[in-house]
């Protein structure tokens, strides 16, 4: 059980490695949208776990909740958005795909440090899943500074929230139903509006490269 | 004398089915393109053909370029020794061997790049200098993910290893080990010349890398090379099957029949193993030459994650 869910975790910092190698837009969505299958797997193995053990069906119902808005919804928002827009691939990254990966490699190894000899809140030992789950946080906003168009940094926001989600799944094995509601509705809120505003950018400028945004300044 | 049996069934059952591996990839890259294509046995009658041809040597070339494919195809049998088709029977092993099986590959290698630079055509000199840089960007990944793999099972021997993951739970459930598999599984896929690196179908001049350095060869001396790089690449689906989906502690009898049960068990896995690198290699397409450092880079850090993993939680 906890080896399967250590697997788990595992596979989903694996997923934003390998979004972080990708060049093209529609395969960063696939990326994501895989990421999102497997945290819903996770969360439905912990949901039927506190089932049988409880008799409670909060973590199921998030679950569900995942599988309709991460891997259903927001991916097929998010390829309507890049249908629109005239690149397919991302060319020129500040830095060069190895090294970005390299790079990530050193955010795993300061999160796995820094964060393993923490003690944990119910007074156990921080565990495998959480450190991992930190680790995507960070490689999710390095995602965001490593990309020059406005898609990808929709794209490394969603990851910093799947990190923050899963943090949280895995250091508390279900929070209150009501917040993690309320986290949902927040972020369905952001994509749409970054949905729009890249639709809106690309609309004005021709173009979502954001380095175009300093020919702003008067 | 129980020795000379267990090496000769090693060896027999490596050469036999070292073609078929190719036969099952080719045959599932047929099929998902509505091909009937070449009968799974192809590479066995053109082996059979080849090896009754002589050799064209060209009059330029030194002596590397003859004793090439012999050393290539002896390197490839020296290390299917290391690894055990079946952990039922004992082959030739002792510590360490795992750095020697990585090492005796190279050196092949390093002759097959010689030979291709021998002849003094374009194409082999090309040939050669992309795989010596495949090569050395994979060894990195290739050494973490087998050193990791060895802590795990606290064995540098490809046979203590395969004991050691028998005994312990399922190696896929544990964070450590799923790592290391995915890092092997881009090695395997990258050293033997399979399609996001290489296509091993075309001879186009840009894209070849393997056929590149083989391209002078004819005869007996091209059948040594293919059987030698159908080897290599059995080895590494070996490797693959027997340390992280070892199946033999289920097997409940024990003698000759077991045995006999056991390798079925690994002709299965094999098979299963065939056809996910075909399907990984019909899903893709062939890499520009620069991309391959991305792959490699990939590679090495999913087998240092793993390694990371270990050292940090030690399991």
């Amino acid at each position: 059980m906890k080896d399967y869910l250590d697997v788990l975790s595992m596979l989903i910092l694996f997923s934003s490695l390998v979004l972080m190698a990708n060049k093209r837009i529609t395969s960063c969505i696939k990326t994501f949208r895989l990421q999102s299958a497997l945290i819903a797997v996770a969360a439905g193995i912990m949901g039927f776990k506190s089932l049988y053990e409880e008799g409670t069906f909060d973590i199921l119902v998030v679950c569900l909740i995942i599988i309709a808005l991460k891997v259903i919804y927001i991916p097929s928002l998010l390829n309507k958005a890049s249908a629109n827009v005239e690149y397919k691939v991302e060319k020129n990254f500040f830095l060069n795909i190895p090294i970005l990966i390299l790079v990530c490699c050193a955010l795993v190894v300061f999160s796995y440090f820094s964060i393993s000899t923490l003690e944990g809140i119910n007074g156990g030992q921080i565990n495998v899943q959480v450190v991992n789950s930190v680790a995507i946080v960070l490689i999710g906003m390095f995602f965001m500074i490593s990309r020059k168009r406005a898609i990808g940094q929709v794209v490394g926001f969603l990851v910093i929230e799947n990190g923050l989600f899963v943090t949280a799944m895995f250091s508390t094995h279900g929070m209150p139903f009501i917040v993690d509601m309320g986290v949902f509705i927040d972020l369905i809120t952001a994509v749409l509006i970054m949905g729009l505003m890249v639709f809106r950018i690309n609309e004005k400028f021709e173009s979502i490269d954001i380095n175009k945004l300093n020919n702003l300044r008067g | 004398m129980i020795n000379v049996i267990y090496i000769l069934v090693q060896i027999m059952v490596i050469i036999l089915v070292a073609p078929l591996v190719n036969g099952i990839i080719n045959k599932v890259k047929a099929f998902t393109q509505k091909r009937k294509g070449a009968p799974l046995l192809q590479m066995y009658f053109d082996l059979y053909k080849l090896l009754k041809k002589n050799a064209v040597v060209s009059e330029v070339s030194s002596w590397i370029f003859k004793a090439t494919p012999y050393i290539v195809f002896s390197t490839a049998l020296a290390v299917a020794l290391l690894v055990p088709v079946t952990t039922l029977i004992v082959p030739t092993g002792f510590p360490g061997d795992i750095i020697m099986l990585v090492y005796v590959l190279a050196l092949g290698r390093f002759f097959m790049t010689l030979a291709g630079l021998d002849t003094g055509s374009t194409f082999g000199g090309m040939g050669s200098s992309r795989e010596v840089m495949i090569s050395a960007l994979l060894e990195p990944s290739l050494l973490v993910a087998v050193f990791t793999v060895g802590l795990v099972s606290k064995s540098t021997s490809v046979y203590k290893m395969m004991e050691a993951m028998k005994n312990a739970d399922v190696p896929l459930a544990q964070p450590v080990l799923i790592m290391v598999f995915f890092a092997i599984l881009i090695i395997i896929i990258a050293e033997t010349s399979r399609i996001p690196v290489d296509d091993p179908a075309t001879h186009l001049e840009l894209t070849m890398v393997h056929e590149a350095m083989i391209l002078e060869y004819s005869g007996r001396h091209l059948a040594l090379m293919e059987l030698g790089a159908a080897i290599k690449q059995l080895v590494f689906i070996t490797l693959l099957v027997n340390v992280f989906i070892p199946l033999d502690q289920y097997i409940g009898m024990t003698g000759i029949s077991a045995v006999i049960i056991s390798l079925l068990v690994y002709l299965v896995k094999v098979i299963l193993v065939s056809i996910l690198i075909a399907v990984a290699e019909v899903s893709t397409v062939k890499f520009r030459l620069f991309s391959v450092p991305n792959l490699a880079a990939f590679s090495f850090i999913l087998s240092f994650l793993g390694f990371l993993q270990y050292s940090v939680f030690g399991r």
